[in-house]
């Protein structure tokens, strides 16, 4: 059991201190820019998506890595959602980190 | 072969996750009439990934807290449903109730978190 807690505890570090490495950062600046079309959703409070409704999420302060990941999770069609779909479909990994590291850094 | 060893390090981790809330699930939904958990007794078993109150310290899971309610609500019916795939939040979301999803929703929307990025904010930089 112990050996197992410690393995575990192991794997888990581990697991972290993998991802925590595995991307590379972007560049705010750039991301500003390349966000202007997502505040045509992202920006607006109280903006909705519809069938279904629910408020677009905020992404201000949002780790870079998460949307890093989500934005390649619409890319490879994994994540369904016609519009994010189109938008990240003309992405480059570089693109992606630089628009996550700007919402990141809007505390 | 380092992505390979990574990508399998966390595999594992992913997976041992899930299937011990999997069998913790497999116990408790043998309560059918037990009442719905409020928002902050769900939250319990969010913390370890998501932070103490949903601001999250590690970067490859999501910052929730002050998310909108009815996006995560949406998000964890997604995962429900299957629509959108993550082996943690299938495992998490197979024991809840959507009363109890909308309730730990509610929780973490209420929480100090993420903002709105506010164009005319941003326009006067």
């Amino acid at each position: 059991m112990r050996l197992l807690l410690r393995t575990t505890s192991l794997i888990i570090a581990l697991g972290l201190f993998a991802s925590s490495a595995s991307f590379a950062a972007g560049n705010v600046e750039q991301g500003k820019l390349k966000a202007e079309t997502c505040l045509g959703c992202h920006g607006v409070p109280s903006y909705t998506n519809v069938y279904p409704t629910y408020h677009v999420p905020r992404l201000g302060g949002q780790h870079a890595d998460y949307i890093v990941a989500a934005l390649k999770g619409y890319q490879s069609g994994e994540r369904s959602h016609g519009t994010m779909q189109a938008q990240s479909s003309g992405m480059s990994e570089e693109d992606m980190a630089d628009i996550g590291a700007y919402f990141q850094s809007l505390q | 072969m380092k992505k390979l060893f990574i990508n399998i390090i966390v595999s594992l981790f992913v997976v041992a996750t899930a299937s011990s809330f999997a069998s913790e699930e497999a116990h408790e939904s043998s309560h059918d009439a037990a009442p719905a958990k409020s928002g902050a007794e769900v939250a319990k078993q969010c913390v370890a990934c998501h932070g103490e109150d949903g601001n999250s310290l590690t970067p490859n899971f999501p910052r929730i807290a002050g998310q909108h309610a009815d996006y995560m609500l949406h998000a964890l019916k997604s995962y429900k449903n299957g629509d959108r795939k993550n082996a943690i939040m299938a495992g998490i979301v197979a024991a809840l109730s959507e009363e109890e999803m909308k309730n730990v929703a509610a929780f973490y929307a209420d929480q100090t978190g993420l903002s709105v990025v506010n164009i005319d904010d941003e326009s006067k930089h």
